[in-house]
């Protein structure tokens, strides 16, 4: 067991370091958003309250973490192609290991993401400065989870020239389903099922309503943590049989 | 002699895609690439597996490395079986192959430290370890260069050592001159004798005559993923050269 650690650890650090290096990842995970979080609000605040602090800053945080996905995905399919993970297959390193070590390298990404977007969320608009941040951003993980095992899922999947348009769908799908950036409300019913019981919209549910509070805890928060890690679960288990079983072809 | 590596009637199927089937000019969606392929290999030998392309040479070292799985048969490493034991498997062998490629941020020192405390090396071991190594294959100079400033010889040399971190037994070295330079290559088939004569085992694939003549003790010839002969170097060249008795049972066997 204290084997394992130290190896989930080593292989932790090296993935942070490769996701951290490349400027272009941290353009799109942290620039990016910013500059959407500042440009929407201040384009559209005024004219939805769609785009009001209290739902875009929590809306940009999930959002970004869409590209948690991409970036994740990219760096598994590199080290396929580059036969890394291959000379790790025959150390004593486990399949679970590189999953949790390539999860955990990036939970302090996804930190940064959470306090970075409320922080300067609060400085446009102070109003969302409450207790309830605390909750929302370590709800926020809960949400990041799933977008990382996504990115383990298609890494483990697509080779390093498919590998960014299959993630780009993860990103287009929260854009368009979360109910972000396009009011959701006017669908119709049969579409508004199926977003719920999809993760997107639930995802951005659970961090703003954490923020913002909710009318029913059942339906509002815990459901759709329910539904999130519901989909966490299986995505990991998929995620770790199909890298099992990918290693072993490559 | 002390067995270190007994390989007893291997067989491993693969599922052709279409496009290997279009490839191969086949419309079969099986191909077998090792068929009740068995041999030893002794303490202290340099074993080569000498066959053409796509005669199994290479799915036969994976399978002892652990990185697939054999649909029949086993191999036992010191007494180690790799269908059982996988990890045991990997704690006595270092697997070694030019595709092997490294990771152009980082730096041979950072690599080295990265794989010894994969394997949970002492950090005073790991560091005696790397200091002879470094020197052995003169990484010294270029330890804290970035592997994508560094010549294909270089990075050779680096994915060697790195995989020899571990200090294993038996090193699988599937194809070892591929794509090196004369320079390069001569330090790795050195290297590869200097092992020998610390006692290690070595295993190698390659279908250059040669790289066999120079290295091995005991040569397996493959056709097809069938072992057609395994024997010493020295009883297979008695009478004719290396390359005319592979040709004179390559004629046989397949009949080409």
């Amino acid at each position: 067991m204290k084997k394992s650690i130290n190896r989930i650890f080593t292989l932790t650090s090296r993935n942070l370091k490769e996701i951290i290096r490349d400027p272009l990842s941290l353009l799109f995970m942290i620039g990016l958003p910013i500059f959407m979080e500042i440009f929407f609000y201040f384009i559209f605040h005024k004219l939805t309250s769609q785009f009001e602090m209290k739902y875009l800053a929590p809306g940009i945080v999930v959002f970004s973490q869409a590209f948690l996905s991409l970036f994740m995905g990219m760096l598994i399919s590199l080290d396929r192609n580059t036969s890394f993970l291959t000379r790790l297959f025959v150390s004593e390193a486990k399949p679970y290991e590189f999953i949790f070590s390539y999860t955990l390298a990036l939970i302090p990404i996804c930190l940064v993401q959470s306090v970075l977007f409320f922080v300067i969320g609060g400085i446009i608009d102070s109003s969302i400065f409450r207790i309830n941040m605390i909750l929302a951003i370590l709800l926020s993980l809960v949400t990041s989870f799933l977008f990382i095992g996504i990115g383990i899922l298609l890494g483990s999947l697509c080779n390093e020239k498919s590998i960014g348009g299959v993630s780009s769908l993860v990103i287009v799908c929260q854009s368009v389903l979360s109910g972000m950036w396009f009011p959701l409300e006017g669908m119709s019913e049969g579409f508004l099922s199926v977003m719920k019981v999809l993760p997107f919209k639930n995802m951005t549910m659970i961090v703003q309503n954490s923020l913002n509070g909710y009318l029913n805890l059942f339906d509002d928060l815990l459901l759709p943590i329910i539904i999130v890690i519901s989909y966490t679960i299986v995505i990991f288990i998929l995620s770790i049989f199909i890298f099992k079983k990918k290693m072993k072809s490559n | 002699m002390e067995e270190l590596l007994q390989v007893f009637h291997l067989r491993k199927t693969f599922t052709l895609t279409r496009k290997q089937q279009k490839i191969n000019k086949t419309s079969e969606t099986k191909k077998v690439a090792v068929d009740d392929l068995s041999f030893n290999a002794y303490k202290g030998e340099i074993y080569g597996l000498l066959g053409p392309n796509g005669a199994g040479k290479t799915t036969t070292l994976r399978i002892i490395s652990t990185l697939i799985k054999a649909d029949e048969g086993d191999a036992l490493v010191e007494g180690i079986s790799v269908n059982k034991n996988p990890d045991g498997v990997r704690r006595k062998i270092g697997f070694l192959t030019s595709e092997l490629k490294l990771e152009d941020f980082f730096t041979p020192n950072y690599l080295f430290d990265y794989f010894s405390s994969l394997h949970q090396i002492d950090k005073e071991k790991a560091n005696k370890r790397k200091e002879y190594l470094f020197n052995k294959f003169g990484i010294e100079n270029f330890k804290e260069v970035k592997v994508a400033d560094l010549s294909t010889g270089m990075k050779q040399k680096v994915s060697i050592v790195i995989s020899l971190v571990h200090d294993p037994d038996i090193i699988i070295f599937d194809e070892p001159t591929n794509g090196l330079d004369v320079i390069t290559a001569k330090i790795v088939t050195d290297f590869l004798l200097d092992l020998k004569k610390e006692g290690k085992t070595i295993i190698i694939s390659t279908h250059i005559f040669s790289l066999v003549e120079k290295l091995c003790d005991r040569v397996g010839i493959i056709f097809n993923g069938k072992m057609i002969r395994d024997d010493t170097l020295e009883n297979l060249t008695k009478e004719k050269s290396l390359e005319d008795v592979f040709f004179e049972l390559y004629k046989q066997e397949v009949g080409e």
